[in-house]
């Protein structure tokens, strides 16, 4: 600690220390505060590991994809760090949702902390601006087609609309100008812009302090001045709830969040490592029939989007979301109930409440009809080109097309359900089937596998 | 951080705070979990950025030709292309290795390239010589110095046959040495 303390009589260290240990938490130290800190962690989680797959990533079409895979496959714990960045992301939509619910049923958003909120709101729309660039830079298949449909939904939007598109994409079309821009921002830009707001959501905090339990609308003033009743209903309300008291932000408060913070990161790593999360195929412009899924937290709004068509269409594509967006900016001032405590805010309560089911609704049918969409792996679409390509429709028949000189093969995933005898079978079909007239083909080892996986999905559907 | 005893004196009047031993818990619970998340991003980011810096590039055993094709005792020059993987960017160079098929079916594979100073050189069929334009080093079929400043024989490449196709490892030597010493 001498280092400390020499520090300490040069920069009057010891003093800020205090500032920033010593912050009043009304009603003391609770575990229901901890989700703002999960968020910042999350966010430091992502900037760290972001840092790091920049060490790897090239921001151009022509490698932006090997480079990924070069991450994946060669780099060691190179899985793991892009899964945390990954999940990383994941989990901070969850912390921020559950950290504006918080906000929201404890009326931390009423006066004085309108500000707060505004900023908060808008670190939401970063964090989703993120959320929009980043998905980009894999360029698989997934990624490309998905930012295409993103971008064509700014397109909606009146007058500014073409515009928008095109600034966006750096040009006529999604391609290297719209790949280097979107890293730019995602790596340069929006990190700026979210530390610098996060600084500013901070320095409110320790302005106006944190709002506290319900048990009146107290101000920090009144506080450290000593438990003067504050006025209003106030005095009645702590008679029936406990004792009201502040308490140092350090050490309990610390301590909570930095479980909390540990626990997060458990998770979140847990599922970097049983979770991969593989690339779909390179990038493909002119491959218009691949279906892109977006991230579980944008599918609520994927499902909206199937409902609005024709002139409905730019409800869902833009008006719903601005509405959504200023309302919520807006929320302080649109909610002009000065009590915090639920029972007294029925109107604000049944309005989130109603968001909430919708958005957990619409997630829920999401999710329901993607289980029933029969998923086509792209291993089993590259050995169906395969069996294409070489022809082997001319001998054998898969569900009532092909020649009848071979075995029917519709099914022949059920009855040959072991991967080794076909990759022995294609290679030496005489060797497994003795008498076989099945010629050799020259299959490589990618179309062997290929072809072996399209055979595996050959059968009856599950009753 | 000073100790907990002492600071429980010091706190702002009207804030509660922790004293003693429960201050103390938090202090190493708070420690502990900050380490812990520390040590678990520090090791695997360590890890991802030394990695590459660690592994040996290993040359790929590349198909050349089949041997059969070969004349006996007569070097022949055979050209294929190598993939080379920088990274994650994979790009393609020609390659020309000198190969000579013995009597018992065995075939050696020489390094293209003269050992006096790193030339080309090239095989005279009329004089069953291998010849170097640079400084006239000259090698006979099995690689032998006849002439000239060469200061060691030709570097022979590891070659193997597999199912009479004839595949080579390419690396390249130090030239100017009396012995042979891999770049």
């Amino acid at each position: 600690m001498n280092l400390y303390e020499w520090l300490d009589s040069r920069l009057k260290l010891k003093a800020v220390e205090r500032t920033l240990l010593d912050e009043p938490i009304p009603g003391g130290a609770s575990w229901i505060y901890v989700f703002g800190s999960a968020t910042l962690f999350l966010f430091l989680l992502q900037a760290i590991t972001g840092m790091f797959l920049a060490v790897y990533y090239a921001p151009t079409p022509d490698h932006a994809y090997d480079s990924i895979q070069f991450i994946e496959k060669q780099v060691t714990f190179g899985a793991f760090v892009r899964g945390l960045h990954h999940w990383g992301a994941s989990a901070m939509v969850v912390a921020i949702g559950l950290h504006m619910l918080q906000v929201f049923l404890y009326g931390a958003y009423k006066p004085p902390r309108e500000v707060m909120w505004m900023v908060g709101v808008v670190l939401f729309l970063i964090t989703l601006g993120f959320a929009f660039t980043g998905y980009l830079l894999p360029w698989d298949q997934n990624a490309y087609w998905a930012t295409q449909i993103g971008i064509n939904m700014v397109g909606t939007v009146p007058v500014v609309g073409d515009l928008a598109v095109r600034v966006l994409r750096g040009g006529e079309t999604l391609g290297a100008l719209t790949l280097s821009r979107f890293f730019a921002v995602h790596v340069l830009f929006l990190p700026a812009a979210l530390a610098g707001l996060i600084l500013l959501h901070l320095f409110i905090l320790r302005r106006v302090g944190p709002a506290g339990p319900w048990t009146g609308g107290m101000e920090r003033r009144q506080h450290s001045a000593q438990a003067a009743p504050p006025a209003g209903d106030a005095p009645r309300e702590s008679a029936d709830r406990r004792v009201r008291t502040s308490e140092t932000f350090y050490p309990r408060q610390v301590f909570m969040d930095a479980v909390v913070m540990l626990g997060v990161f458990a998770a979140v790593a847990a599922l970097a490592l049983a979770v991969p999360f593989p690339l779909a195929d390179k990038a493909d412009p002119s491959d218009t029939t691949f279906v892109p899924i977006p991230e579980w937290y944008f599918l609520f709004y994927y499902q909206l989007l199937k409902y609005a068509h024709g002139p409905l269409e730019p409800l869902a594509t833009w008006v719903l979301p601005s509405l959504f967006f200023l309302a919520l900016l807006f929320w302080p001032f649109l909610d002009r109930n000065p009590s915090r405590r639920l029972v007294k805010r029925p109107l604000a309560l049944g309005a989130g409440a109603l968001f909430l089911v919708m958005v957990f609704a619409l997630l829920g049918i999401s999710i329901h009809d993607l289980r029933a969409l029969p998923r086509v792996d792209p291993a089993v679409a590259r050995g169906k080109a395969v069996f294409a390509r070489f022809g082997c429709a001319g001998c054998h028949r898969v569900h009532g097309e092909g020649g009848a000189v071979g075995p029917d093969l519709s099914f022949v995933g059920d009855t040959r359900s072991e991967r080794e005898w076909h990759l022995r079978h294609f290679r030496d079909p005489q060797s497994v089937s003795p008498g076989s007239i099945m010629p050799k083909f020259p299959l490589n080892e990618q179309e062997l596998g290929d072809l072996t996986g399209y055979m595996l999905s050959l059968k009856r559907p599950a009753s | 951080m000073s100790g907990g005893e002492e600071r429980g004196t010091e706190l702002v009047p009207g804030l509660s705070s922790p004293v003693g031993t429960r201050r103390t818990f938090f202090r190493w619970v708070t420690t502990l979990a900050a380490g812990l998340i520390g040590l678990g991003l520090a090791v695997p980011l360590i890890g991802y950025v030394i990695s590459p810096a660690l592994k040996r590039r290993e040359q790929p055993w590349v198909e050349v030709g089949v041997a059969d094709d070969l004349p006996v005792g007569i070097p022949k020059q055979l050209e294929y292309v190598q993939t080379i993987q920088d990274g994650w960017m994979a790009s393609q160079t020609h390659k020309a290795v000198w190969a000579v098929r013995q009597a018992d079916g065995q075939v050696t594979v020489f390094s293209p390239i003269c050992t006096h100073l790193g030339c080309g050189y090239r095989w005279e069929d009329a004089d069953r010589k291998f010849k170097c334009p640079c400084h006239g080093s000259v090698y006979d079929a099995e690689g032998r110095v006849l002439a000239g400043p060469a200061p060691r024989r030709l570097d022979v490449l590891p070659s193997k046959i597999e199912h009479g196709s004839l595949f080579v490892v390419y690396k390249e030597y130090k030239a100017g040495l009396s012995t042979s010493v891999e770049l």
